[in-house]
C-alpha cells in the first residue's frame, strides 16, 4: 500500500512538473509570443530617444520634476537599452528563437528530405487552392513526356511513375528557400552572442592630446604619439577633413605610423583610434606675441613673437623670456592654489612666462591678454611684458576602441543576408500531376503548393499547363 | 541656375499630372487613360533620373548628401518600384494611391528651406569611398566616379523606405476594399482595384522587399559606423528608430505566418510600420539630435 501511495505520489509529481513544463515550453513555442516581443521591444525603445541617455540623476529631477524623474531613474530609463528589463526582454526572444527553432526544424528538415510522392491518391490534386484539370489531345505518355521536359526546363526536380495509360508526376523546386527563416534566426543569435561579447570584453573612451603628446593606456602595453594634426580644405572654405598622424611606440621601438581621419581609423592589436574631435588647445600655444615696453616712456614698444617653450632673448634688452604655460579661460582656485581652464573656449587667455635675466630667473608672472599690465611681469623694474597674442596649437580629439565580438557580429550580418535571399526570393513549390488517358483525350489534373509569393505560383501552373496545351 | 532643381520643377508637374491620370483611370476605367497614367509615371522616372544625375554632376558627389536629395531618391525609388510592380502584376489603378504618396513626398521636399536643397561638398563624416574602388577606378583615372559606404548604405535604406511606402498605399486600398467586401457590398468605385486577398499578397510582397533592404542599410550602416564612429551600434536616436521599424515589420511577417493575424490586423501592422518610417525619416531628424547629421 505504501509503495503504491509513493508511486501515486510521484505519479503526480511528475505529472504537475510535465504540465508546468510543457506549459511554458508551449508559451514560448508560440508564434504571438514572438509578434508580442517584438512590438514590446519596438515601443520601449522609444522612450530611449525621448529621454535623454546617460545624463546626471539631478537633470532628470530638474527637467521631469520630482515623481516622473525618480520613476525614470528607478526604472532605469535613464540607461534603457543597458537596463535589466530591456536585456531581459532581449533574452527572452532569443529564447523564443531557440524553442521555435528547436520545435520546428528537426520535422521540417525532416519533411524536407523525405517529400518525393512517387504515387498519391489523384483526389489530392483536388484540395490544393491552386488546381486544374485539363482535357489534352495527345496521348498520355506524351503529354507525360511533354510535362517532364517543360518541368525540367523550369528547373524542377521530378519524380514520376505509373504506366500504361495513367502516370503519376511529382515535382518540386526551392526547397532550400524552406531554410531561409531559421539561417535569419541563427543570424539573430550570432548578432546578440557579438553584441554580448563586445559588452564583456569590449570598451570604448576618448582622450585630447596636443600635438607632440604620448599617451600610456591602461590595458594595453603600447603608447600612443600625435605627431601632427591638420585640416584639409575645399577650394571653397569648407571642411574636407580632419587629420592626425599617429605613431604607435612599444618596448620605445615605433612600430606602427599611421595618418588617420574621419572614416579611417587605426588599428593596432585589436584596439582602434577614431578621429573624433578637434579644436585648439586649451592649454597649449604654438607662439604667443609679446610686447616690452618702458612703463613711463612713450614709443619704447618692441613687439616679438616667443615660441613655446623656448627661451627668447628679448631686442634691446638684458632680458629673455620663456612661455611655459597658456590656459584658454583662465580661473584660480585658492584652497588648492592651482590654475586652471574653467572652459577650453578662450575667454580669458593667460600665458606663464619666465623672465631671466642671463642665466638667473627673475620671475615667472602670468599675463592676461583681456587685462594688459594689471601686474607687473618684472618685479622692481621699470620695464614690463605685455601679453598682445598668440597663435593656437590645435589639439585632437581621439576615440578609441576595443570590441572583440565586431566579427562575430559581422559573420551573423553576412548569414542573415543569405538567409534573407532563401527566405524571401526562393520559394518551395511542390506540383503533383496525374495523367489519365481515356479514349480519344487525356485528362491531366494538376495541382499544387508554394510556400510563399502565390502570384508566382499561379504564373507557374499557367506556364505548364499552356505549354502542354498548346501541343 | 541650378539645373537640378529645373528638373525637379520639371518632375513636380508630370508627377501631378501622372496622379490625375492614374485617378481617371480610377474612377472611369478607360483603357487609355491607364496608358497615358502609365506614360506620364515613366517620363516623370525619367525627369527624377535626370534631377539625381544633374545633381551628382553639381556637386561632384552621389546625390544622397541632404533631406532634398534623399528626398529625390525616395520619389525615384517609390516610382520605379511602383512601375516594376505595375509590369509584372497590370493592376493600374493602384497607382492612384501610389502617385499620391510621391506627389506628397515631391511637395514635401519642395517646401524645404533651401539650406536642405543646398549643393554642398561632402563633409568629413561623409567621405567614405570604397578604397579598392577608388584604386580600381584610377587606373582608368575614373576615381572620381568611386562609391562609398555613403552612397551603398543610403541606397539600400531608400530601396527599403520606398517598398514599404508601396505596402502602406496597398494596405489602405486593402482596409477600404475588405471594408465593402465583408458587407458583401458592391461598390462601383472600387471595382477598378484587385480583391483585398490580392491587395494583401501584394502588400506583402512589398514588405518583403524593403524588410531585407532596411536590414541591408542597418548593416551597412553599422560597418561604416564601425570606420566613422568607433563601434557598430551606438543607440543613435536614427539608429534606434531604424530599429523600431525592423520589430515593427519583423512583427508583421511573424504575423502573417499566424492564423488569424492576416488580412486586416497585418495591414494596420503595415500602417503602423510606414508611420514608423515616417518619423524615423522627417521625425529623427527634425526632432530628435543625434549624429546624422541629415536625414
Amino acid at each position: 500500500m505504501a509503495e503504491n501511495a509513493k508511486q501515486a505520489a510521484e505519479g503526480m509529481d511528475a505529472r504537475w512538473y510535465r504540465t508546468l513544463g510543457s506549459g511554458i515550453w508551449a508559451f514560448l513555442n508560440s508564434l504571438k509570443l514572438t509578434i508580442f516581443i517584438l512590438i514590446a521591444l519596438a515601443a520601449t525603445s522609444i522612450f530611449g530617444t525621448a529621454i535623454e541617455q546617460n545624463a546626471p540623476l539631478q537633470k532628470y529631477i530638474a527637467e521631469y520634476g520630482e515623481t516622473w524623474g525618480n520613476l525614470i531613474i528607478y526604472t532605469n530609463l535613464d540607461n534603457m537599452y543597458y537596463s535589466w528589463w530591456f536585456r531581459g526582454l532581449i533574452l527572452f526572444l532569443a529564447v523564443n528563437i531557440v524553442v521555435c527553432t528547436l520545435e520546428r526544424f528537426p520535422p521540417k528538415w525532416k519533411s524536407l528530405l523525405e517529400h518525393k510522392q512517387e504515387r498519391f491518391d489523384p483526389k489530392l490534386i483536388e484540395k490544393f487552392a491552386h488546381h486544374e484539370t485539363l482535357s489534352i489531345g495527345a496521348s498520355p505518355e506524351a503529354v507525360r513526356d511533354r510535362l517532364l521536359q517543360v518541368l525540367r526546363k523550369k528547373r524542377f526536380g521530378t519524380v514520376s511513375s505509373g504506366g500504361g495509360d495513367e502516370f503519376f508526376i511529382y515535382a518540386w523546386k526551392g526547397r532550400i528557400g524552406r531554410l531561409g527563416s531559421d539561417m535569419t534566426h541563427i543570424s539573430l543569435l550570432l548578432i546578440l552572442l557579438g553584441a554580448l561579447v563586445g559588452s564583456v570584453y569590449g570598451y570604448r573612451d576618448s582622450i585630447f592630446m596636443n600635438v607632440g603628446n604620448t599617451v600610456k593606456f591602461s590595458n594595453e602595453s603600447f603608447m600612443l604619439r600625435l605627431d601632427k594634426f591638420w585640416i584639409d580644405y575645399y577650394d571653397t572654405g569648407h571642411i574636407r577633413q580632419y587629420n592626425s598622424l599617429l605613431t604607435i611606440i612599444e618596448d620605445g621601438k615605433e612600430v606602427m605610423q599611421k595618418q588617420i581621419w574621419v572614416n579611417e581609423p587605426l588599428d593596432y592589436k585589436g584596439l582602434k583610434f577614431y578621429q573624433a574631435n578637434y579644436g585648439l588647445s586649451w592649454n597649449k600655444l604654438e607662439e604667443a606675441q609679446l610686447t616690452f615696453r618702458h612703463k613711463v616712456k612713450e614709443g619704447t614698444e618692441v613687439s616679438f613673437p616667443v615660441k613655446w617653450n623656448t627661451a627668447t632673448d628679448v631686442p634691446n634688452s638684458k632680458y629673455s623670456v620663456k612661455v611655459i604655460g597658456y590656459t584658454a579661460d583662465f580661473a584660480y582656485d585658492e584652497e588648492d592654489n592651482l590654475v586652471y581652464s574653467k572652459s577650453e573656449n578662450p575667454n580669458n587667455p593667460a600665458i606663464k612666462i619666465e623672465v631671466y635675466e642671463g642665466e638667473k630667473l627673475v620671475s615667472s608672472p602670468w599675463l592676461f591678454l583681456n587685462y594688459p599690465g594689471i601686474f607687473p611681469a618684472i618685479p622692481d623694474s621699470d620695464h614690463d611684458f605685455v601679453y598682445t597674442g598668440h597663435k593656437g596649437t590645435w589639439f585632437s580629439g581621439l576615440q578609441y576602441s576595443k570590441d572583440p565580438g565586431t566579427n562575430i557580429v559581422w559573420v551573423g550580418s553576412a548569414v542573415m543576408g543569405i538567409g534573407f535571399i532563401m527566405a524571401f526570393f526562393i520559394y518551395h513549390r511542390r506540383v503533383w500531376i496525374h495523367i489519365k488517358g481515356g479514349g480519344q483525350s487525356t485528362e491531366m489534373k494538376i495541382g499544387g503548393t508554394i510556400n510563399k509569393n502565390t502570384f508566382a505560383f499561379e504564373r507557374d501552373i499557367r506556364e505548364i499547363t499552356e505549354s502542354v496545351s498548346s501541343n | 541656375m541650378i539645373l537640378s532643381l529645373v528638373f525637379f520643377t520639371f518632375a513636380f508637374i508630370f508627377y501631378i499630372l501622372t496622379t490625375t491620370a492614374y485617378a481617371g483611370y480610377w474612377v472611369f476605367r478607360k483603357k487609355w487613360l491607364g496608358q497615358i497614367a502609365t506614360a506620364m509615371a515613366c517620363i516623370a522616372l525619367g525627369a527624377t533620373t535626370m534631377v539625381l544625375i544633374s545633381r551628382a554632376g553639381e556637386s561632384g558627389h552621389g546625390p544622397f548628401s541632404n533631406l532634398w536629395e534623399s528626398m529625390v531618391l525616395f520619389i525615384w525609388a517609390t516610382n520605379a518600384g511602383y512601375l516594376l510592380m505595375e509590369y509584372r502584376y497590370k493592376f493600374k489603378a493602384i497607382g492612384a494611391i501610389v502617385m499620391s504618396i510621391v506627389t506628397l513626398a515631391m511637395l514635401s521636399a519642395s517646401l524645404l528651406p533651401y539650406r536642405f536643397k543646398d549643393v554642398e561638398p561632402l563633409n568629413p563624416a561623409l567621405q567614405s569611398k570604397w578604397k579598392w574602388m577608388t584604386s580600381l577606378l584610377s587606373r582608368w583615372d575614373l576615381q572620381n566616379y568611386a562609391i562609398g559606404w555613403l552612397d551603398f548604405h543610403v541606397v539600400t535604406t531608400f530601396i527599403g523606405y520606398a517598398a514599404f511606402a508601396i505596402s502602406f498605399g496597398l494596405a489602405i486600398l486593402y482596409l477600404l476594399k475588405n471594408r465593402y467586401e465583408s458587407r458583401q457590398q458592391r461598390v462601383k468605385l472600387l471595382e477598378a482595384i484587385p480583391d483585398s486577398k490580392v491587395l494583401d499578397e501584394m502588400s506583402y510582397r512589398a514588405i518583403a522587399w524593403g524588410f531585407p533592404f532596411l536590414a541591408v542599410g542597418i548593416v551597412s550602416g553599422a560597418i561604416w559606423a564601425n570606420y566613422a564612429w568607433g563601434g557598430y551600434w551606438s543607440w543613435d536616436p536614427k539608429e534606434t528608430w531604424s530599429l523600431i521599424t525592423w520589430f515593427i515589420y519583423a512583427a508583421y511577417l511573424h504575423a502573417r505566418v499566424t492564423r488569424g493575424w492576416r488580412g486586416k490586423r497585418a495591414a494596420y501592422l503595415s500602417i503602423l510600420g510606414f508611420a514608423a518610417v515616417v518619423f524615423l525619416y522627417w521625425g529623427v531628424s527634425f526632432i530628435l539630435p543625434g549624429l546624422h547629421a541629415y536625414a
